[in-house]
């Protein structure tokens, strides 16, 4: 009995867990799941850093401006995908699905998670190279040396 | 008798072409200062877990189970490019997410050694799972459930938040494969080996033929001595820091607590591979030693620089979001 209470706590523990540590950091301690958003905005800057890469967004509605800074991923694996900083031009529309930071000051910009980020055509901004998101991991023999 | 002697001599004849046939042994290169040569940039990416899903039954595993496997997975991975509809708004409550699958680079295929898939990267136990001594994780319970939900200050947030080790055990040790930058650059020279781990940008400095630091001396990643034993090397790492006991990445959730000692073997088994070996020897968070092993391939990916305090935003914003959750 004693075994299977310590085996359910632990369990427990870990499925609580598991949504903390897919990336870098807790998305859900940042993000707010009430907040969804669904804007489309102009592309003003990408910064390609780590931890995470940031896209910024000019979005106007109703005639107010309001500038939006969209999270996404280690930029390393798309750089060994052949996408740079330089493959999100400025001026480019973009529409951002997904859900805004639990802090709402948008000072000096609002932030928000890019679960899902497309061109007004449908088609992804970023793109993994294969089904398994994996593009070179030196498994293929062409890749090495 | 003559055909006796010819029979011998066949039979001997058929065992040396055999041997040579068959030996595959890799002429190991040297460094300059004459320690055999594991220098390059390596990657242990793959889509082999540290233990064994319930759905394998054994640590070989056949063609096609692998063909299965990595057809769900590509399947999740669609499912994660995918979360909404087309002109779908999300929906209030739902999942926030983390990123999809363009930001991740877990591997493509399963470990494969001595010409078979492996299930798992745990060789023993020999059910491929972490002989866990449960009472010891449950115990632990309260501190890992703190460092993911509290907020008061940087130092309350995991590691890796922190930017001080990369997530799970990417940085060892043992060396773990997670969802991305699973790169290592080894580095050689006359009485030591560097291990630069991508993920966070981690060097690991080992001393050859050198005695442990004192245990009050706890660094990140441990204390690492090693030596050679032919053309293997050996690393035995002690002394992990304290705040390194819980590392957990989706692949694997593993304790290193005090008094832990991870012995590593490293042996380049042909240009393009290492065989990477490892045991744990922790009596308080295991019933038993846990062994495993993984080849570490050569790539010709640089390892960029992860420089990730700079670029921490997110460490404000999770800071910002625990005061407005306070309100």
């Amino acid at each position: 009995m004693l075994n299977k209470i310590l085996k359910f706590t632990s369990i427990y523990v870990f499925c609580f867990m598991s949504n903390y540590v897919l990336s870098h950091h807790a998305f859900t301690a940042e993000f707010d799941a009430n907040a969804p958003i669904n804007i489309t905005g102009k592309v003003l800057k990408v910064e390609w850093i780590n931890p995470h890469a940031w896209v910024h967004v000019e979005v106007i509605e109703n005639g107010k401006k309001t500038v939006w800074m969209v999270e996404g991923g280690t930029p390393n694996t798309l750089i060994r995908n052949g996408i740079t900083k330089n493959s999100i031009k400025p001026g480019v529309e973009i529409i951002v699905r997904g859900y805004q930071s639990k802090g709402k000051l948008c000072l000096p910009r609002c932030i928000a998670n890019g679960r899902d980020v497309t061109f007004p055509d449908g088609r992804k901004v970023f793109m993994g190279s294969s089904g398994t998101g994996a593009p070179r991991d030196g498994a293929d023999p062409r890749e090495r040396r | 008798m003559e055909s006796f002697v010819l029979n011998k001599i066949l039979l001997i004849s058929l065992f040396l072409f055999t041997s040579l046939s068959f030996s595959n042994d890799y002429t190991q290169t040297k460094t300059w200062f004459g320690d055999p040569d594991l220098q390059g940039v390596w990657t242990n990416a793959s889509l082999t877990s540290l233990e064994r899903p319930d759905y394998f039954e054994s640590l070989e595993i056949s063609d096609e189970q692998v063909e299965l496997a990595k057809k769900a997975s590509e399947s999740s991975f669609e499912v994660l490019d995918n979360p909404y509809e087309d002109g779908e708004t999300p929906k209030s409550g739902g999942d926030v997410g983390g990123y999809n699958a363009a930001w991740m680079d877990p591997g493509n295929d399963f470990i494969r050694l001595d010409g078979s898939y492996r299930s798992s990267v745990i060789t023993y136990p020999e059910n491929g799972k972490l002989p866990r001594r449960l009472t010891r994780w449950a115990l632990e319970g309260p501190f890992i459930y703190r460092m993911f939900t509290r907020a008061d200050h940087p130092e309350e947030r995991s590691l890796g938040e922190r930017c001080i080790v990369g997530f799970g055990s990417s940085g060892g040790p043992p060396m773990l494969n997670v969802l991305y930058n699973n790169h290592y650059q080894i580095v050689q020279s006359p009485g030591y080996v560097m291990i630069m781990v991508e993920m966070n940008h981690d060097a690991r400095i080992i001393r050859l033929d050198s005695n442990h630091n004192p245990d009050n001396m706890k660094p990140w990643l441990g204390d690492s001595v090693g030596y050679w034993e032919g053309n293997t090397l050996v690393v035995k790492t002690k002394n992990h820091h304290p705040q390194q006991k819980f590392r957990a990445g989706i692949r694997h959730q593993i304790l290193m607590m005090e008094g832990a000692e991870v012995i590593e073997r490293f042996k380049r088994t042909s240009e393009n591979e290492i065989l990477y070996q490892f045991e744990v020897n922790d009596n308080k968070a295991y019933r038993d030693t846990w062994k495993g092993e993984m080849p570490l391939r050569s790539t010709n990916e640089k390892i960029y620089e992860y420089a990730c305090h700079e670029g921490n935003y997110a460490m404000a914003n999770i800071l910002a979001g625990a005061r407005e959750e306070e309100k």
